[in-house]
């Protein structure tokens, strides 16, 4: 069980590809981090790091107000 | 202080081109008419969810540089205006992210997050 429940390391993938702003204007790649309910991924799926994390938290929600991303998606009603 | 400044509109998709161009002009007069004013067409395109009875909506992005003393008269007139469903008015300041990091930070990043999640368990 103990190593089921271990996390995986990942490292940033923002820090990775040396992004330095996360465009909230991005949808395709904001789409990368939201679930398939269109909640926004946490950190320890994503393994977004801290900074990145707040940033991409923002801009999901400025693309969210803009209609580019959905609130909620894959319910009924 | 004039500072960076990124508008997107969304407009009504059954307005005309011409009206949509009209608009857009008396939005930037009241700003002045900046004269490093960027304008990024993006066209018509389907909304994520329905906003009142509308599907489809006609994005606009303007960049700019303006005061801020002239931005409660501009904002008045985006929200008087109908033809326009909707409008995110944010600072551009680009330069608030995340530091650059060198080849040998980001190794350092990724083993201590490494360390930290071990401590965890």
């Amino acid at each position: 069980m103990a190593t089921m429940m271990r996390r995986q390391t990942r490292s940033c993938p923002f820090c990775e590809t040396r992004v330095h702003f996360i465009d909230y204007k991005d949808d395709r790649t904001l789409g990368r981090f939201i679930s398939d309910h269109g909640k926004i991924l946490p950190s320890r799926l994503s393994g977004t790091c801290a900074r990145h994390q707040r940033q991409l938290a923002t801009a999901v929600k400025r693309a969210r107000f803009l209609a580019l991303l959905p609130y909620v998606r894959g319910l009924q009603g | 202080m004039l500072r960076p400044y990124e508008a997107v509109y969304i407009f009504d998709a059954g307005l005309e081109d011409a009206a949509i161009n009209e608009r857009l002009g008396r939005f930037h007069a009241l700003l002045g008419n900046p004269a490093d004013l960027k304008v990024d067409h993006w066209g018509r395109r389907q909304l994520a969810y329905q906003i009142g009875r509308k599907e489809q909506g006609y994005y606009v992005v303007a960049r700019y540089n303006a005061e801020g003393k002239v931005l409660p008269e501009y904002e008045r007139a985006l929200r008087l205006e109908d033809g326009l469903i909707r409008y995110l008015l944010t600072l551009h300041d680009r330069d608030l992210g995340a530091p650059e990091m060198t080849e040998e930070q980001l190794a350092a990043a990724n083993a201590k997050r490494e360390e930290d999640d071990d401590d965890e368990e």
